[in-house]
């Protein structure tokens, strides 16, 4: 990311808590306009957590503890909750999991449209639906003047998934925050919503926060990653350089751990020991720690900072950067 | 498909199998249609062979993978099970195909009882086909804890004790406890985290080396399946659109539809293209 542009979103040491836990340990993003920045981790990482404290929708039993989070520039942290529900659906797009779910069953897929235009303002019904067509056909909905009076039940998976872009895009967002958006779907049809999320992303300029457990929808999708593990970022940087060059060894060791199309079959897989620790049983010093082949005392003592390593722009939290390449073969 | 010596008797034979579902509506529950999950499906699956199923949803895999098992009743085809045909196997035949033949899903939070020990839980198929006693099935829940990479002090724990990857662990234990011939795996490792994943993929594997088992691998991932398997067969629309060794089939697939689903597959090495 160039330092001359202002990014779209910038987040400065965010704390999410629950009970007594930082579940989310001092997060920093920032997102360029027109860039992916993917966010990824295993489950329970604090990844969704991040990205629902970003836009203002904890569930209760969490609590934002601590950060700055900038929206082009604006303090949107402390603003009231009626000003984040206009910047919900306005300057901040959303796109979760499960496209069924998320919508409205009650409510035509037009009608659905048409509420999230109507957020930024009164809009005569014939205008709404005008629009609500013209981003169906947008977003590749085929017969749009005759889905728009369907209900979500009348389409199919990757269909709704569209509506929700549709409605996610209509108001021409700076930030589109997308929370696994195809983990659902087949992967034709993943294929089909990354490449017009792809689309939309190049036509708006809309910068797009993308959190997903799939390194290979990183690969295609992301100019930057930040890996997290256990409530912080161990590892950032551009894709190209992540992926070629892992400076944390939990990067370095989940890039070999994954089943491609290439390579040998029917072999051990290079497995990471153990399994992502619990929230209670976060160790101190680095969390990766117990599983990590590259552990000392000091990294069981005393938890190692984001500091730069490697290409421009990488970072890596971890005593033994030096050390990884060792282990990413 | 699976290289069986001439002669041989495959451990499973499907042949022109068709699950066909009716669709009811109106008040009087009328049949108006039928929904062809299964369309006439054939293949076999070898003694210690792995074959993949694979197709997106709705192709029919997961009620294949039900037909073999004897959860679903064909509406045309057949089922073979070491030569008998599960529609005419008497009830003895029918015990013993359960035994020889058991399925993992995808959750393994709700294949378990939550408030049934772990122990209790591995050896209940034990308990349910009158093997053993007691005390030779508390060594047996052992023998099998350590087989799946569990401790045997797991037993006397209840399942909220485990992670998601530990908890398929278990579940493949109490698949593994009847000694069974073939596993069907339903999407078996495709809830989990990457880095547990890759753990159960290698425990699949070598539980495959030590004890011979058979795999049928339903999955909608084909970067798991050809990793894993030695067969596949391409599914859609409750049709086999194309089959054979993984090798052959991914590096020239023959089907349209197989090729498209390979190259839908996101994949690492793309990253160097971004940016």
């Amino acid at each position: 990311m160039s330092e001359a542009i202002e990014p779209v979103l910038e987040v400065a040491d965010l704390r999410v808590r629950i009970g007594e836990t930082d579940v989310v340990d001092g997060i920093d993003l920032a997102i360029a306009p027109g860039e992916t920045l993917a966010l990824v981790g295993e489950s329970g990482c604090g990844k969704s957590l991040t990205a629902l404290a970003l836009i203002g929708l904890l569930p209760e039993a969490a609590r934002r503890v601590g950060g700055e989070i900038r929206l082009s520039g604006e303090r949107i942290d402390t603003m009231s909750e009626r000003a984040m529900n206009r910047i919900r659906g306005g300057r901040i797009g959303m796109i979760f999991q499960e496209p069924v779910a998320s919508l409205d069953p009650l409510m035509t897929v037009g009608g659905q449209i048409a509420e999230a235009l109507a957020l930024a303002g009164p809009v005569s019904p014939r205008e709404a639906r005008e629009r609500a067509v013209a981003m169906l056909d947008h977003v590749g909905i085929t017969k749009p003047e005759l889905r728009v009076d369907q209900y979500p039940f009348e389409l199919s998976g990757g269909m709704c998934q569209r509506v929700m872009i549709a409605m996610a895009m209509i108001r021409r967002p700076s930030l589109l925050v997308a929370d696994e958006p195809t983990t659902a779907l087949d992967v034709t049809i993943q294929a089909q919503i990354l490449r017009l999320m792809a689309d939309l992303r190049a036509e708006t300029g809309a910068a797009v926060l993308l959190i997903t457990h799939d390194m290979g929808v990183v690969a295609e999708t992301a100019e930057r990653i930040a890996v997290m593990y256990a409530g912080r970022v161990v590892e950032t940087g551009r894709v190209a350089d992540v992926f070629a060059a892992p400076r944390h060894p939990y990067t370095a060791l989940l890039m070999r751990t994954i089943p491609r199309l290439v390579g040998a079959r029917k072999v051990a897989l290079p497995a990471i020991a153990g399994s992502v620790p619990d929230v209670a049983g976060w160790p101190r010093g680095c969390r990766f720690a117990p599983r990590c082949p590259l552990a000392t005392d000091r990294c069981r003592a005393e938890a190692p900072p984001l500091d730069p390593v490697g290409a421009p722009g990488q970072r890596a939290a971890c005593w033994h950067t030096d050390r990884v390449p060792e282990i990413a073969a | 498909m699976s290289p069986s010596p001439a002669g041989e008797t495959p451990l499973v034979l499907v042949e022109d199998l068709e699950v066909h579902f009716p669709v009811r509506k109106g008040l009087f529950g009328r049949t108006t249609d039928v929904v062809r999950a299964v369309d006439g499906v054939s293949f076999t699956l070898g003694r210690g062979r792995t074959l993949a199923l694979v197709g997106e949803s709705g192709s029919g895999k997961s009620t294949t993978g039900y037909a073999v098992m004897g959860m679903e009743r064909p509406t045309g085809g057949r089922v073979a099970i070491d030569g008998i045909d599960r529609a005419t196997m008497t009830d003895a035949q029918a015990r013993e195909a359960t035994r020889r033949m058991q399925i993992v899903f995808q959750d393994p939070a709700s294949a378990l009882n939550p408030r049934m020990r772990v122990g209790d839980c591995i050896a209940e198929p034990l308990r349910i086909h009158g093997i053993g006693t007691r005390a030779s099935r508390a060594d047996r829940v052992a023998e099998l804890l350590e087989l799946v990479g569990l401790s045997p002090g797991a037993a006397t724990r209840l399942p909220r004790d485990f992670s998601g990857g530990q908890r398929q662990r278990v579940v493949i234990a109490r698949a593994l406890a009847l000694e069974p011939e073939v596993i069907v795996c339903d999407e078996a490792v495709s809830a989990l985290d990457v880095s547990i994943q890759s753990q159960i993929l290698n425990l699949l594997l070598a539980l495959q080396e030590r004890l011979g088992l058979a795999y049928l691998f339903i999955s909608h991932d084909l970067s798991v399946v050809r990793h894993i398997a030695d067969d596949i067969a391409v599914m859609q629309h409750g049709r086999i659109v194309e089959a054979g060794p993984v090798d052959t089939v991914f590096a020239a697939p023959s089907s349209p539809y197989t090729r498209a689903l390979i190259d839908a597959v996101p994949r690492l090495e793309r990253a160097t293209r971004v940016g």
